[in-house]
This record gives C-alpha cells, structure tokens and sequence, in this order.
C-alpha cells in the first residue's frame, strides 16, 4: 500500500472512530438504545477495516510496518565485508546482512553489517556480534536474553519486536534484516530510547494491589485465598514484561502524547481483575477518560506485537463496556477518583 | 578537533568535576534484584521518614531475578503434618554438602513461609489448589513438596509485584541505569557508593547512613550459563576491592538443564512436574546415580551425572545444535498440565529452537548457574573483614553475600527465599543502623568524586592493543573447561596461570567509545574487569581445596574430607595479593552424615 493511502486511511480512522465512540457513550448514557447500536455497528466496521489495513501492512515485508516509513531518515548505507562469526559455531551458518539503524546526531543513520548466523542465531547475537567485533560502541540495552526482562525492543523489518527472541534467519528479508530503535520512546543513542515517560505512565493506574486490610498486608500472617477461575481473570494481564513494544505500534501513542497507551492500560485491567484487589470501581475510573481507555480507537496493533500474548486490546474494551456498564448500574455517576 | 577547544573541553570537564552530585540518603540499596527491593521495602517500613534509594544498572524491574524460574521454597503448611521447618532444614543442609552453617538455615526455614505469604498479599499470581491455597511443587533435594510457584515465571511474577509496590512507596527513589563504580568504606565504616548515569555519564555520590548490597552473582565468568548478561558480580568484586574478605568463592552451581545451544535454563520445575532425563539409548540413566531420587536428585550430582553420560558417549551427538546434549523428555506428561504449570519452558523450546516438547526431548546440558560464594557475611547480612569485624553500616544480600545457607551446594527454590527473607533483614537493620548514626565520610565527598571522576576518565582514556570483549571470552573459556563439573589440580593450575596473563592483557585494553552519552563500552569494561577479580578469586579457592564437596568435585580428590576441609574459605585483597584463610563451619543439629540419594 502506498503512503498516501496509508495516510488518508490512518486519519480517517483516527478521527472516525472516536467519534462514533464518543456517540456511543453520549447514547449510552442519555439512553438512546438505537443510536447506541447503530454508532456501535458503524465503529465496529470502522475498526475492521483498519484492522485489515493493519494485517495488509504487517504482511506485506514492505519494510514500513504499521508506521510512516523511515527511509527518508537513512543517510549513508555502506557495506563491511562479512567477517563476524557467531559463538557458539552451529551448523548450517550463512552469512546475513543487518541493515542497523543507530541514531546519533538528531537522525538515524543506517549502515549494513554482514554476519553469520545458523537458525539458533538471534537478532540479539548478531548486534552483540557486531558490538564484540566490529564496532564495541554500539549502544542497545539487553540482559535476560530469554525474553524476560523486557530490555531489548527495538523495530525488526519494521515491526516492533524484542531482539533476543526474533530468529536471525527467520526474520531475513532476501538476505537482510533490518534493526532500529522504536520510535514512540525518545531516542537516546543507537538502539537505547528513553523509557522515563513509560514509566511515568504506568504508575498512573497505580499498579499495585489496594487493600482495605493495610496491616495484614504487612504483617502477611494468613494468605488472601483465590481460587483457579478468580486466578485466570487477570493472569494473561500479568505476563507484561514492560518492553514497551504495545506502544511503539499503537497508532493512538504515536499521535497523542497525552494518551496513557495499551501498557498502562492492560496493567489496570490486570490489577482490577484481581480478585485480591479491594480498590473497586474506582480503579477503573482512574482510566475512564479521552487519555484512558477513550482514548483507544481499538487498532489491535499492542496485541498483534506483545511477546508475552497480554492483549492490551481486549483488556482496553473490556474495562470499556464495563464502564458502560457500570453507568448504567449507577444511575449514570461515575466513579472517577 | 582543534587544539583550543579540546582544551576549553578539558577545562570544562574539570569545572564539571567540582559540581558532581552528592545525594543523601539514609539506606543506599545498590542492586534491584529481589534482595534488593525487599531490603528497600523494609527499610522504609522500619522507619517512616527515611530516605532510601535503589540503584540499578539496568531499569529496575530488568534484574536477573525476572529469570529465576521454578519457584520458591517454605514450608506453608505445617499443621498438616506432612511437612516442617527441620525437614526442610536437614534437605538443605544435606543438600550443601554440610558446609551450610546450620543457624543461618534455621533462620532461612523459619522466616520463608512468611515472605510467600507477604509476596502473596503484594500480588503474586501463584497457582493455586482446589482450595484456593497455594500450591506446592516437589523440587531437587527437598523431600517433599513444598516449592511454591507461579507457572514456570516464579521469578519474574514477584519482581513485578514488588517492582510495582515498591516505586509506590513514598521515601523510596529508584535510580534507573546507574552504574556503581565503587563503594566508600572508611575506618570500618560505609560511607557511600559512586555510580555514573549511564544516559550520560554524569557522576554521582550516594552518600548514605547505611549501605546494601544486593547485586547477584557472578555466573558470566563462565561462558556457558543459564544467567543474564548482567550478571556480572559487580557489587561482590566493590566489596572485594574495597578490602572486604569474599567466602566460599570456590563453589559455583552448575544447571543440570540448560538450553543447547544458548544455555538459557529449562527450569527444575520440569523434573518436579515429571520429566525424565535420558540418554541417546534412551535410557533414564539416573537411575545408576541417584537410586532413590532419580531426576529430583540436587542438582552437583545430576550436572555429574549428565557430564559422565556425554564423556562416555552416550550423549546424542554435537552436529545438531553444537554441542553434545542428554534429552529432558515431557512426553509422557499431560498437555494440559504442561501448559498450566511450565508455560515458559514449553514456549522457549519452540521459539529458541523450535521443538515441541510434547513430541521431541528437550535438548539439555549442565551450565552455570549460581555462585554459592560472596561477599563474607554474618548470621544478619551485615558485611565482614577477613578478620570477622564487621563493616559498620554495610550488608550484603542475596546471591551476592554469602550468609551460608547454600553451602557447597544450593538446592532449587531456595535462593529466592533467601532473597526474600535477608532482604528483609538487612533492609530492617540498615534502616535501624541508619535512625542512629550520622553521614560518615571523612573525607570530602568532592574529593571522592573527583578521585573517582578521574580513574573513569583514564580508563575511558585508555588506547591499548586489546580488544575488552575478546579478553572476556579467554577468561570464559578458561572458566568453562579448567572450572568445571569436573576439575582436574592439573587443570585448576593451569587455569590461574592463565587467568593471569589474561588480567595482565586486560591492562592493555583499547575503549572505542570515548563518549558519554550511554557509554555500554564503558560499563562492558567496567564488568569484565569485575568478571576477571571474582573468577581469579574462584579459581584460587578452587585449586586450593583438595576434596570433593557439593558442586565442587577433583578427579584427583573424589571424596568429602570433614577431617581436613569442613571449614569456609575466607579471602581477601592486600594490595594487589590475595590473603586466603579457613573458617569453621557453624554446626547446630545436624552432624555431618554420607550423603546419598
């Protein structure tokens, strides 16, 4: 798909959507169960064309992925002779190209460097090459390499992926691969963006467990039982290793500073799921805004790159109609804190 | 770049210098693993009021702790009457080959039940009986289950429990991506620590009341481990350089089940939900090691069992993924159950290496894993010289001090009650130790800075004719074949020689990247050369101990000597020598028996 279309397509649905959202909550809450409905059906269609847009795009290998293309912003690709070889030696190696985008005075610059890689090789082991022979300045953040730790996001062949569990060979384009940093996190040298704003933003939902029973929770002396089904409420929310990809890929995040974005926003789904969790509605009220869940036009694209399958998505529409529902349990008050 | 303004530059840097950083702060936790964000957690809870910090090298909730997989241990539910504190005593003691001083375990067993129950109410997810208690799984040398867990992500579900709590606590300040370059003692007492930002490279002093260290081991000494990058041992090689006495440093676990060809853990939970290990005849080979306990055996004698296994032949051979392998086999276990209980490991072995583990072994073989040893401590965490005198001030917790419950050989899920339970403890004593005492550095804080700001600048400086990273793979190699399952004296001898000439090398290191601007050359150098104190110090216990205990195992001395080496090994740095001496090991209840599983 050419830019321009992408383009037209991406505002159309960006101002589009919200606003049927936002027809739907007027009619939710005036009660006007038709136009309720048919604002309902026009977002969900809304929403399936961009979704489809979305899949075009993520499959196409076009290189620019759910996101403006960069190439623009590449100013000098030069060519180093293959020489790197990856430990541990395996078999079947053959030499593969990273297109590395490191960024450094104000833009990024790509360079290729050739590697050798076996189908074990990870992306991570490549830049790690490259670090150890080529060029030991080479910035990127990087620990657990087991997809853990969350240290090591970056934009494979254009999608947001974590280094250390993308396959070198699997993710080669006609012999390339392409690494740079995300774009949403501020960029700080190379591969490294700045994560301040992220963390900022995650503690907004207050992500921890409020209790009622302040003095138990220190002293610990019984345990709060919960049972396999309470357990599996929240448990596919937790698996969040706070890499950051979701909001590299959402849209919403790339053209709102203010809007929290799909971690945050999962991570309160997961905390108010809890059965062990007194703080009730009120947490969801701490999202019941434009810059919470309203925000969220629904792209799916935080679901489509999360490691860790969380589905901030469905964790965003979910707190969503409950909110709806809890207007209508309410007499319309919200429960905003 | 013209002559004048590298000149003006330097004058600036010079100006900057003066105007460095001096943070206070009543508790100074350095490393924010498990250990350490209990330690902050209790300290602040100790004392309302207080300042404490944590600083990390990486963001804090990255910490190599996200890794530990199979759960924790502590006996939580006694009044049941099939398990109790002193059997999960005597399974650890015997477990560390006796070398494990028996009050610090005592205390271990006693508090472990509590910190899962406080863990519990901060938001674990931990899987739970049909009673909506939480479940226990059996694990490596414990005699019954008593493992609690959360799937196979045990680690990384309390790291962001505790990540998530503990940025909330007012009085806390988390310092993200600080690294730690020294550790202030003055007269006996702590002063501070001084990290630079690595965003920047701006210095810092944390000039604290109280200090802890809580910085992990140091298994990337080894190249083959199951560890994170950054597990480098950077507080423990702080506390050696600034003349505190190391323990035990000889003894380092080795994974029976690390991941070919990346070394990455398959969990011990495998073993304790049911997996077999089996050889290339297909053979549950353990049965000729470990009668009784099969693959629930601790984990020194099944890592001696695979390594025999593979240099007998009956491996599956090296030409699929590199190296020669035994096979963890799941087949025979409920899918379901599988998907419940070990998600990670069924998911890593089709991304990494892309086999189902339901129709295909997983391939596996021994890598290191954990280190026993540490920065020397008493019964409280609290840091001591070779001597016993203790740092005023000063703890160390979790893997990186040595308390002692491990011994010779750790048992599964019991490093993440000790970080549990001696964070806490160090976190209350530092916070109490804090409320009495005063700031304590003598010497002027900018003259710290300035001493400190100079030694970065020179070794950012440096311009020689070897490459850092090549250094650390010679120090890795040495450490996987002269330091393994199998030493050799011949071997241990000949790996400190070259342990030497490498550290020698390392003087004549070249830095490329004289920025600093997140300067990850700077820092890389800054752990090998960490890496390269801690595996020398191992390497020279190691070669002085003739006998075999727990994880550490001669060919030469195959046998347990109580006579001669039921001692801990203490050493130290004078200057640039190392100072070695023994120290009895604290025996309460249980007397050294044969042990056999």
């Amino acid at each position: 798909m050419n830019a321009s279309r992408y383009m037209i397509l991406l505002y159309a649905s960006m101002l589009g959507v919200p606003l049927l959202f936002a027809i739907m909550s007027v009619s939710a809450l005036l009660r006007l169960g038709t136009v309720y409905y048919i604002s309902e059906m026009a977002a969900a269609a809304g929403l399936f064309v961009y979704a489809v847009m979305g899949f075009v795009e993520a499959f196409s290998h076009s290189g620019g992925g759910m996101r403006i293309p960069k190439s623009a912003m590449s100013a000098e690709i030069r060519t180093n002779g293959i020489k790197n070889s990856i430990t541990p030696a395996g078999p079947g190696e053959r030499p593969v190209t990273v297109n590395l985008g490191r960024f450094g005075s104000g833009r990024i610059e790509f360079r290729k460097h050739g590697v050798m890689a076996n189908k074990f090789t990870t992306v991570l082991d490549a830049l790690l090459s490259i670090k150890e022979g080529e060029d030991n300045s080479l910035s990127v953040r990087y620990s657990c390499r087991m997809g853990i730790c969350g240290s090591c996001g970056m934009v494979i062949n254009g999608k947001p992926a974590l280094a250390c569990e993308t396959g070198l060979i699997d993710a080669c384009r006609g012999g390339t691969v392409s690494v740079e940093p995300m774009q949403v996190h501020p960029p700080v040298k190379d591969l490294v963006t700045d994560f301040s704003g992220f963390m900022k933003d995650h503690r907004k939902i207050i992500p921890e467990l409020y209790r009622k029973d302040a003095e138990e929770q220190q002293r610990a002396e019984h345990i709060y039982r919960q049972s396999q089904d309470e357990l599996l409420e929240y448990l596919p929310f937790s698996y969040c290793i706070m890499c950051g990809l979701c909001m590299d890929a959402c849209p919403v995040v790339n053209s709102n500073q203010g809007f929290i974005g799909p971690q945050a926003l999962s991570q309160a789904e997961r905390y108010h799921k809890d059965s062990r969790d007194q703080m009730g509605s009120k947490r969801l009220g701490l999202v019941d805004s434009l810059d919470g869940v309203w925000g969220c036009e629904f792209a799916g694209a935080c679901s489509e790159v999360c490691p860790k399958g969380v589905d901030p998505a469905a964790a965003i529409q979910s707190m969503k109609m409950e909110l709806l529902g809890l207007d209508w349990d309410n007499d319309g008050e919200k429960g905003k804190i | 770049m013209p002559p004048a303004l590298r000149y003006f530059l330097s004058f600036a840097d010079v100006i900057k210098a003066i105007n460095m950083e001096v943070l206070d702060y009543d508790v100074v936790v350095l490393g924010s693993g498990i250990a350490g964000f209990k330690a902050a957690l209790h300290a602040a809870e100790k004392t309302k009021g207080q300042r404490i910090c944590i600083i990390s090298k990486l963001h804090a909730m990255r910490s190599h702790s996200v890794s530990a997989e199979g759960g924790i241990s502590g006996v939580l539910s006694p009044e049941e009457g099939k398990d109790s504190e002193d059997s999960h005593a005597f399974d650890t003691i015997k477990g560390s080959d006796y070398l494990a001083d028996q009050d610090a375990v005592e205390l271990l067993v006693s508090r472990a039940p509590g910190e899962i129950r406080h863990l519990e109410h901060l938001g674990v997810p931990w899987n739970r009986t049909v009673h909506g208690e939480i479940e226990e799984r059996p694990f490596g040398g414990m005699s019954t289950p008593r493992t609690a867990f959360a799937a196979d992500k045990t680690g990384f579900f309390m790291m962001r429990a505790l990540y998530d709590y503990v940025s909330g606590v007012e009085g806390i300040d988390i310092f993200h991506e600080y690294y730690a370059t020294s550790i202030v003692i003055e007269k006996g007492t702590f002063g501070g620590i001084c990290a630079f930002r690595i965003s920047d490279g701006e210095e810092f002093f944390f000039r604290g009341r109280s200090g802890i260290i809580a910085t992990g081991g140091f298994s990337r000494a080894y190249g083959f481990t199951t560890t994170a990058h950054s597990s480098t041992g950077d507080g423990t090689a702080l506390a050696f350089e600034a003349g505190l006495a190391l323990k035990d440093m000889e003894f380092v676990q080795y994974h029976p089940t690390a991941l070919v060809p990346s070394g990455i853990l398959i969990s011990e939970a495998a073993r304790g939900e049911g997996a077999y290990l089996i050889n290339a005849n297909g053979e549950r080979f353990m049965s000729r090691y470990a009668k009784e306990r099969m693959e629930l055996a601790p984990r020194d004698i099944i890592s001696r069992a695979i390594m025999t296994e593979l240099n007998e032949g009956r491996g599956f051979p090296s030409d699929r993924y590199g190296y020669a392998y035994v096979g963890l086999d799941l087949r025979h276990i409920d899918m379901e159950k599988l998907s419940k209980k070990l998600p990670m490991i069924m998911e890593m072995s089709k991304r990494m290496i892309k086999l189902d583990p339901g129709s295909e072994p997983i391939p596996v073989r021994p890598g290191t894993h954990f280190t026993m040893g540490g920065v020397h401590t008493d019964i409280d965490g609290n840091a001591l010289y070779s001597d016993g005198r203790q740092v005023a001030g000063l703890w160390a917790v979790g893997e990186c001090g040595c308390v002692s419950v491990h011994g010779a050989n750790r048992l599964g899920s019991n490093s993440l009650s000790q970080c549990a339970v001696w964070g806490r403890i160090a976190g209350e004593k530092a916070s109490e130790h804090a409320a009495k005492s005063s700031f304590h550095s003598r010497s002027h804080p900018e003259e710290i800075l300035e001493r400190e700001s100079g030694r970065i600048g020179k070794l950012r400086d440096s311009s020689g004719s070897k490459n850092p990273y090549e250094i650390r793979s010679a120090m890795q190699k040495v450490m996987d074949s002269n330091f393994f399952v199998f030493k050799t004296v011949k071997g241990m001898e000949e790996g400190v020689s070259k342990l030497l000439e490498i550290k020698k090398e390392f003087s004549d290191i070249y830095v490329t990247d004289k920025g600093k601007k997140f300067n990850t050359n700077l820092v890389n150098i800054f752990e090998i050369g960490n890496l390269l104190e801690l595996a020398h110090a191992s390497a020279e216990l190691a070669l002085r101990r003739r006998e075999s205990r727990g994880s550490h195992f001669v060919m030469e001395y195959r046998e347990r000597d109580d006579a001669e080496w039921l001692k801990h090994s203490i050493i130290s740095k004078r200057g640039a020598r190392h100072e070695i001496s023994y120290l009895p090991v604290r025996i309460t209840r249980w007397k050294p028996q044969p042990r056999v599983y």
